[in-house]
């Protein structure tokens, strides 16, 4: 079986070891006999939506996300219509900022964005830096943030998790990330899935779902993924 | 200039705590730094001035300690007598502190030849004060994003930054400092024809894969490594010009780097194609200082690495080379030093995370460890110690390394034997260590060194304070 992942913009969104989640996405797949595709596609080229499984928008300086934003807007009926189909898409940092509506500039502008999710983004004065550690359900996400823009969600909008530790969304309510349909933002940045399974493995699910195959996965052994996860864990939350 | 009550009572706070350290057996420029900016804050102003034969500025993310070490032994080799700020005290403090040290109480200079390697994010502060007669630029690549924000921001404050009157001394095979060149004169560009390791494709971490001037992606013909090599742009025509000084006919034989720039041969004894960028950058500023070929050839080829740099111990259960890792390229030329050995290997890699390290080790992914992976028959274990033993295992796991093959062991002599225990003749040993893991580590390396490879108690105290 194959699984379409489709890593959009690598040469554009590549800060922070953000290809720590496809090789995340792709090791996970070989190791239980799942094929994956990896797709890297970039500025000008067509995209078949409906046809992947997994969506990644990472994040991106400043001025390369400047760059790429037309670009998308291009996509905007499509990848619209592939998220309401129930597409799972992972998208960090500027990623994320770019499904929402729009962001406020220091100077007054605003910057349209795709508008899939009812959040926004304002700049913020000071850089929110450091190691994060969020909860969802009971269970903990642990990462790093490193964003200015400060994230707003829209009344009824689900966050991805609360704030256990450091900054999330805006730093203010402690809310962090957003979970519209399948679609997972955060601004937990780079490497994300490696250290945590539980979330990397949620995506290889839903994606599989969506293709109707409704068998569990097969157990791996994470124990050196939850080793380094909860390592993180135990300093942050002492 | 005037030189008011603030300055010398900067000065001699600052030589009278300078005195102060030495007396308690300590080593520092920080700390005299400090207290003398915080009497006069145009220090560093007031101290230039007398540096009438120049002052040359070493800055860019890679190699500014080894490339000023390398012009260091060049200059030493002429007799002429310079003041520098030695093991990379590059913030305004350091600098400060060395430039104190080499005045005297009297406020006279005992050098007038200044040799100051400066911290990208230092360029600003530092230029607004002294104006360098050189500077060299050796690359720019993320590195410890959490401490600058972003590679951009970084590239352009350096370059608003370089006072109009300073001689350029620039890289030509990175475009992110070759554009540095579009708008100002006099400039001077060193670059490498090609290395056994250059590639017409390229694998790697890059920095820049768009043309920093319009934005068009950029065109190689060839790759040395990161975004360093024989680039165009197709938009606007900005490229890569052949350089004044070129290193051709590059290669590496028993462990040395041997190059020509014109007729002239010249030996390195240092690992990794990196290296040569580093020793073009010394000797083309050694040629500015009028320094004969023939006494850069002596400084470059009687160059004692600095610590940590492709450094090598002789411990009774084998050679082992240290060197410090900071950032993917970095990082991803050690591994190509590593696998280009073409002997089994037993690796140790320390990351930490402390400020002086870089909070974020996102850059982990970013380094090509799917090389080792490649090559991992040849790979006899991995050693993960540091804040972030569990991280770097991790990472190595995703890259293909065989998880049976990864250690994980956060006492630092521990970690030691481990990498010694049960080493064939036929093992090479490398130790990676991030910045706060260097010293601990060389420290054991040292004293494993004078004491036949018993290693000491007082030793694993001082490394285990350190890093934890």
């Amino acid at each position: 079986m194959n699984l379409n992942i489709c890593h959009l913009y690598p040469d554009l969104l590549d800060l922070y070891g953000d290809r720590g989640n496809i090789l995340a996405l792709a090791a996970r797949c070989r190791w239980r006999g799942i094929e994956p595709v990896i797709q890297q596609a970039s500025l000008g080229e067509d995209l078949d939506f409906m046809g992947m499984d997994i969506l990644f928008l990472g994040g991106g300086s400043d001025r390369e996300q400047g760059l790429l934003v037309q670009d998308l807007m291009r996509h905007e009926k499509e990848l619209r219509k592939a998220i309401e189909n129930g597409l799972v898409v992972l998208a960090i940092c500027g990623g994320y900022q770019m499904l929402g509506r729009d962001y406020q500039m220091a100077n007054g502008k605003i910057l349209q964005f795709l508008g899939i999710i009812d959040i926004w983004t304002i700049a913020g004065e000071k850089r929110l830096i450091g190691n994060v550690v969020v909860e969802i359900n009971g269970k903990t996400l642990v990462g790093f943030e490193n964003h200015s823009g400060k994230t707003y969600l829209g009344e009824g909008v689900t966050p991805l998790g609360k704030v256990l530790f450091g900054n999330g969304n805006n730093g203010d309510d402690g809310e962090e990330g957003v979970r519209y349909r399948n679609v997972f933002g955060t601004y937990l940045h780079g490497p994300l899935l490696p250290k945590n399974p539980r979330l990397a493995d949620l995506l290889l699910e839903l994606a599989l779902k969506r293709r109707g195959s409704d068998d569990p996965l097969t157990e791996l052994d994470d124990s050196l993924e939850e080793l380094a996860h909860q390592a993180m864990v135990k300093r942050l939350m002492k | 200039m005037k030189r008011t009550w603030r300055f010398w009572f900067a000065l001699w706070a600052g030589k009278l705590i300078t005195k102060g350290l030495l007396v308690a057996g300590k080593k520092g420029t920080t700390l005299p730094g400090k207290i003398a900016q915080w009497f006069d804050p145009e220090i560093m102003r007031h101290l230039s001035v007398a540096y009438t034969d120049g002052i040359i500025m070493i800055t860019g993310t890679n190699g500014k300690t080894t490339t000023a070490n390398l012009l260091a032994s060049i200059i030493r080799q002429s007799g002429e007598k310079f003041a520098f700020n030695q093991a990379g005290a590059n913030l305004v403090t350091g600098i400060t502190g060395a430039l104190i040290q080499n005045t005297r109480w009297n406020g006279y200079s005992r050098a007038s030849l200044a040799l100051l390697e400066v911290d990208e994010a230092t360029v600003p502060k530092f230029c607004e004060q002294v104006t360098p007669t050189l500077a060299i630029v050796t690359n720019f690549f993320r590195d410890q994003l959490d401490r600058y924000g972003e590679l951009d921001t970084t590239v352009r404050m350096v370059r608003a930054s370089l006072p109009k009157e300073t001689v350029l001394v620039l890289n030509a095979d990175d475009p992110l400092v070759a554009q540095f060149g579009t708008d100002h004169e006099p400039v001077i560009y060193y670059g490498v024809e090609r290395t056994p390791d250059s590639r017409s494709e390229s694998q790697e971490t890059r920095e820049a894969r768009f043309c920093p001037v319009c934005g068009t992606e950029l065109t190689y013909t060839l790759f040395h490594y990161g975004q360093l090599g024989i680039f165009k742009c197709t938009g606007c025509g900005f490229h890569r010009l052949e350089p004044e000084i070129l290193a051709q006919n590059v290669r590496l034989v028993e462990g040395l780097l041997l190059f020509q720039v014109g007729e002239t041969p010249f030996t390195l004894s240092l690992q990794g194609y990196y290296n040569l960028y580093n020793a073009l950058a010394a000797l083309t500023a050694a040629r500015q200082l009028k320094i004969s070929d023939e006494l850069i050839e002596k400084g470059l080829r009687e160059f004692i690495p600095q610590a940590g740099r492709m450094e090598r111990f002789y411990l009774p259960d084998g050679e082992i080379t240290l060197t410090l890792v900071k950032n993917p390229t970095g990082f991803d030329q050690v591994i190509q030093t590593m696998l280009g050995v073409d002997k089994p290997l037993r690796i140790l890699i320390g990351i930490n995370d402390l400020a002086a390290d870089g909070r974020d080790i996102s850059w982990l992914w970013d380094v090509n460890f799917e090389r080792l992976g490649m090559y991992e028959a040849s790979i006899k274990q991995v050693i993960c110690t540091g804040l972030r033993a569990e991280d770097i295992a991790l990472r190595l796991k995703y890259a293909g390394v065989p998880v049976e093959k990864l250690v994980i062991e956060h006492t630092l002599t521990e970690a030691l034997d481990g990498l010694q225990a049960n080493r064939a003749v036929e093992e090479v040993a490398f130790i990676c260590p991030t910045y706060t893991l260097l010293f601990p580590l060389r420290g054991l390396l040292e004293s494993r060194q004078q004491n036949g490879g018993l290693s000491r108690p007082k030793a694993k105290a001082a490394g285990e304070g350190a890093h934890s």
